[in-house]
């Protein structure tokens, strides 16, 4: 208040105060002659003085007037009511805070989910001139989307034959095991060209960058760090540049840190430890990533040169592309594969929001949630603006007062606006700091143990200008209809105090009936919304995946990475499986390539004697590698044939396990069992016989929403060497953490330096359901926070009009009503305000939902039982919401009431 | 003070109306606020009730949308500066459309009542 004073007292200023003396000075001339005259007509020049002054008028009274003529008052307007509101709230602290908080709530909300959107789609990477920034993709159909990865040799052909980047670079992520042996400390890695950093602009914070120099074939292992991961690890210690870092066992010198607040070209991602491309060679050994033609891993990008259009630029990419492709063509390919190899083409797409998976993950999800917390805020809207109804029907009086004192509509409308702007602004205010905590909050929520997603949620520009938009947009929403509606009072009535005020109540009620109508149908909308999330999830979550994801632990184990050669690696794996089945409390155990669920696959074509007219995609099979105990431990039933054994060696008979699909599809209407099926090899040859033994029942192989596909297990005994990482399965009888730690000691009696990754079966289902998890849940929350606030709203308009029509109600008590008909009268109030928002919201609903068709799993956006059960709650809480004020209705004394009439 | 039989004789002044009177009142030539009041009070013979104070707000208000500027100047027989106004040449076609409003008004406003039919 004092403060506002003081700007108060600033603001006549210099041209003011001229004006103000001027005008001073033209009244008193203006007296003056009239007094002049009125002397000379015969007056003494007291009584002149006093009869001019009474032809002039009030003096203040004109000086306000022709200063609101100037045209400032706005300003001071302004000020005055500013201050006049805020000593109003301050009266009213139940009514201020439950507003603010309301608002508070839904605009937290918006800013909160915006945020998101803003980080995963619209924030230019932290880089000096992101727009200049393109990436290459692959042009066509199959190969193309950002997700388009490219081997070294393409990369280097890239690198050294485009002329439309002033510089190119490239890039890959991995994850780095910090730990020497035992549980892994996974660090998220990036390879970078040796002109990522100087392409980016990017300055070290400490030490030096990766320079080509450091990018060299048969380079030293250098790395630079993150600024966070220095901060964390190092406490920004100098003494950290020069010091060695363990990357997957092979140590790294530590050059240099990357600036702070760069996270890496990824949205979603931030990167630890950035090594050169050439550090490959350290880990892969002879034939590695750097020369591996089908071995697609790096993403390419560059600064565009001045003036090259980014058609230009496509155009160009697209010339080189033949001798792009033709320079790195995978030689062991089949002709058919080269064919197609070649017919690829590159072009360039902009780059600088970065690149994101996140960004088609959660596209859809974010949208529907953008429109679910606008929904919610336009009910919390709905909501204040039948409390400022009601609180307007308080102050009738007050406002019949004032306007009885002069004060105009318009006057009186702008005051009780920016009480609105006054109460938004409040409520921004405190939904900035919800959403800053709402938005971290999800971004964990959407995090999963193996995928931590990183996201730079701080404020910007655009955050802000949205929050304000929001803000002012309910403003008008909430405040604007009460605003006109308070002020259109007949003076003669509301000074009289009567309280039916017969010639306004219908009107006000009525309004005050359509604000509930509609949050009753926008909550009808979001409870749809919700119960298909919430049904489409509940389907996934609870469907018969085919095998028990229950009390499963996973131990990730990688014999390469504790340099174990080739040779020893199936025996190293089958004494640690031995050693693990000893423990305490585990039931059964087995081994594999994959786990199930884990997003990783492994295909290929496959061909029977009964499969010729299978091509692509349908004559491709999921393949795992196994040992005999997996189907037992993951209870994946055998249905026929037999379980793998020691039998199946290395030397003995190829053979297969298959499941249902598989034998449906290849072996139609035969046994599988003792039929035989050959992989088709890269170049499209068929491979060797391999005999199918058993048959295993359906069970998802990549994820909950596919359909169990064809897939052939082989024993982990006859693919040797193929795979230097495999997953130990466990079912445990006790909790499975309780086991790491024996685990741990176990693995390390057989090699101290196996790096071990731990999950449950449970976790990795559930990781993979994430986004449909979180948008169930959060549509949930908001459908409940919906009904709540509609709710809320009927509640408070049939309190309003019980208040309204308690005269009535009296008079009708008073003749021989009955308790009955009078919560009749008030129950068909809330059947009619029911209905037609049920049916508002069921049309709109019907309309509305069929967005989510896509992201719905196993029911219909318009799915009539979710549509009745919805309607349902609403109405059982309505009738709810309704008793009460109908209950209070009864109790009015008829006596009490005539007597006041 | 007036008595009522005679302030029963006396016209408010419509909205507006004054904005009109005034501007009409300086086409003969600028003028100081007690001049236009005074002209206006004779020339309808005190018949309209002109508050004194109710001109400065109008005159305010004429003079930012540019229809009038003021100028203090002083007059030739006294030896005391006045705010003086002028008529703008907008303020001149302002008081055109104005007139033409006001004489439709009247006259379907007459027509209306129709020929006064005397006692």
């Amino acid at each position: 208040m004092k403060l506002l004073r003081r700007v108060e007292s600033w603001l006549p200023w210099r041209r003011r105060r001229a004006r103000e003396a001027d005008l001073e000075r033209e009244l008193r001339d203006h007296l003056d002659l009239e007094a002049e005259e009125q002397r000379d007509a015969g007056l003494s020049s007291e009584e002149a003085k006093y009869a001019a002054q009474r032809a002039l008028g009030n003096a203040v009274r004109i000086k306000e007037d022709v200063r609101m003529a100037w045209g400032f008052q706005w300003l001071e307007t302004l000020l005055q009511d500013v201050r006049f509101d805020l000593r109003q709230l301050r009266r009213n602290p139940g009514f201020t805070a439950v507003v603010v908080f309301t608002l508070a709530l839904g605009i937290g909300a918006n800013t909160a989910i915006f945020t998101l959107i803003d980080a995963v789609m619209m924030r230019m990477l932290p880089i000096a001139h992101p727009e200049e920034l393109m990436q290459v993709q692959y042009g066509g159909q199959d190969w193309s989307g950002e997700g388009a990865n490219f081997t070294n040799p393409l990369w280097e052909q890239v690198r050294d034959r485009q002329d439309v980047f002033s510089v190119a670079f490239a890039w890959g992520t991995d994850k780095f095991d910090l730990a020497q042996g035992g549980a892994v400390h996974l660090a998220n890695g990036i390879w970078v060209s040796g002109d990522f950093f100087n392409t980016l602009w990017l300055r070290p914070a400490a030490g030096r960058l990766i320079s080509a120099a450091d990018d060299q074939r048969g380079c030293s292992a250098v790395a630079v760090l993150s600024y966070g991961f220095w901060r964390y690890h190092y406490g920004e210690a100098a003494s950290a540049i020069g010091s060695t870092l363990s990357l997957n066992s092979h140590p790294f010198e530590v050059i240099g840190v990357a600036p702070i607040g760069f996270f890496g070209m990824n949205v979603g991602e931030k990167f630890d430890v950035a090594v050169p491309i050439c550090a490959a060679a350290i880990f892969d050994g002879k034939e590695g990533r750097l020369d591996g033609r089908s071995w697609w891993w790096l993403r390419i990008a560059g600064r565009i040169k001045p003036g090259i259009s980014r058609a230009q630029a496509t155009a160009r990419l697209n010339a080189l592309s033949p001798a792009i492709f033709a320079a790195s063509l995978p030689q062991d390919w089949s002709a058919d594969g080269k064919r197609n190899f070649m017919k690829h083409t590159l072009v360039s797409a902009p780059a600088a929001n970065g690149l994101s998976d996140l960004h088609r993950q959660f596209e859809r999800p974010l949208e529907v949630l953008m429109a679910v917390v606008g929904l919610v805020l336009l009910i919390a809207c709905a909501n204040i603006a039948g409390l400022m109804l009601a609180r307007a029907a308080a102050r009738r009086r007050e406002i019949a007062v004032r306007q009885a004192l002069g004060a105009s509509r318009r006057r009186l409308v702008r005051q009780l606006l920016t009480e609105c702007v006054l109460l938004s602004s409040a409520g921004a205010l405190l939904g900035i700091l919800f959403a800053r905590w709402g938005a971290a909050l999800l971004v964990r929520y959407i995090s999963t143990t193996r995928t931590a997603i990183f996201l730079d949620l701080s404020l910007d520009g655009r955050i802000l200008g949205f929050t304000a938009t929001i803000a002012a947009l309910t403003c008008v929403l909430f405040g604007l209809l009460p605003a006109l509606r308070s002020t259109r009072v007949s003076l003669n009535s509301a000074l009289k105090g009567g309280q039916a005020l017969e010639g306004e109540r219908p009107g006000r009620v009525r309004a005050h009936k359509w604000i509930v109508a509609s949050q009753v149908a926008l909550s009808l909308v979001l409870l749809v919304a919700a119960g298909l999330l919430l049904r489409s999830f509940a389907k996934l979550a609870t469907l018969d995946l085919g095998f028990d994801r229950n009390n499963v632990l996973l131990v990730g184990a990688n014999l390469k990475t504790a340099k174990v050669p080739p040779e020893r690696q199936i025996a190293t794996f089958e004494e640690i499986e031995t050693r693990l089945s000893a423990l305490p409390g585990v039931v059964a155990i087995g081994r594999s390539v994959i786990t199930p669920i884990s997003g990783g696959g492994w295909n290929e074509w496959i061909r029977t004697d009964w499969s010729k007219g299978l091509t692509g995609h349908d004559a491709l099979s999921w393949f795992n590698c196994v040992s005999p105990g997996y189907f037992k431990t993951l209870r994946l039933p055998l249905l026929a044939g037999r379980n793998f054994s020691s039998e199946d060696t290395k030397t003995s008979a190829a053979v297969a396990i298959v499941n249902q699909a598989l034998a449906r599809r290849f072996f139609p209407a035969l046994n599988p069992i003792g039929k035989t099926f050959r992989i088709d090899d890269i170049g499209g040859k068929p491979g060797p016989p391999i005999q199918v033994v058993g048959v295993v029942k359906d069970a998802k192989y990549e994820s909950v929403r596919e359909d169990a596909d064809p897939t052939a297990f082989l024993p982990a005994t006859q693919v040797p060497g193929m795979f230097e990482a495999e997953t130990l399965e466990l079912r445990t009888a006790t909790p499975p953490s309780a086991l790491i730690s024996l685990i741990e000691t176990a693995v390390a009696g057989v090699n101290k330096e196996i790096p071990l990754e731990f999950h449950t079966l449970a976790e990795q289902v559930d990781d993979s359901l994430v986004q449909e998890r979180s948008l169930a849940v959060l549509s949930a929350f908001f459908g409940g926070l919906a009904l709540l606030l509609a709710m809320v709203g009927l509640y408070g308009a049939l309190s309003y009009m019980v208040t309204q029509r308690q005269t009535e109600f009296g008079i009708r008590m008073a003749l021989g009503a009955e308790a009955g008909s009078i919560i009749r009268l008030v129950m068909w109030e809330v059947a009619v305000i029911l209905t037609g928002g049920i049916v508002a919201g069921v049309l709109i609903s019907l309309a509305a939902t069929r967005v989510l068709e896509k992201l719905l799993f196993g029911l219909g956006a318009r799915n009539p039982e979710t549509l009745a059960g919805a309607v349902a709650l609403l109405s059982a809480v309505a009738a709810i919401a309704g008793c009460l004020p109908a209950r209070r209705a009864t109790r009015v004394d008829p006596m009490m009431t005539l007597r006041h009439e | 003070m007036r008595n009522n039989a005679e302030s029963a004789n006396r016209i408010e002044l419509m909205q507006g109306t004054l904005d009109m009177l005034i501007m009409r009142t300086l086409v003969l030539g600028p003028a100081h606020g007690h001049e236009i009041a005074k002209h206006i009070q004779r020339t309808t013979d005190d018949v309209l009730q002109v508050e004194h104070g109710s001109l400065y707000p109008a005159l305010h208000r004429l003079e930012r949308k540019g229809w009038v500027t003021a100028k203090w100047e002083m007059p030739k027989d006294r030896k005391r500066e006045f705010k003086y106004y002028r008529l703008t040449p907008a303020g001149k076609k302002q008081l055109a459309t104005e007139r033409s409003k006001w004489r439709l008004l009247v006259a379907s406003i007459g027509r209306v009542m129709g020929p006064v039919e005397e006692g």
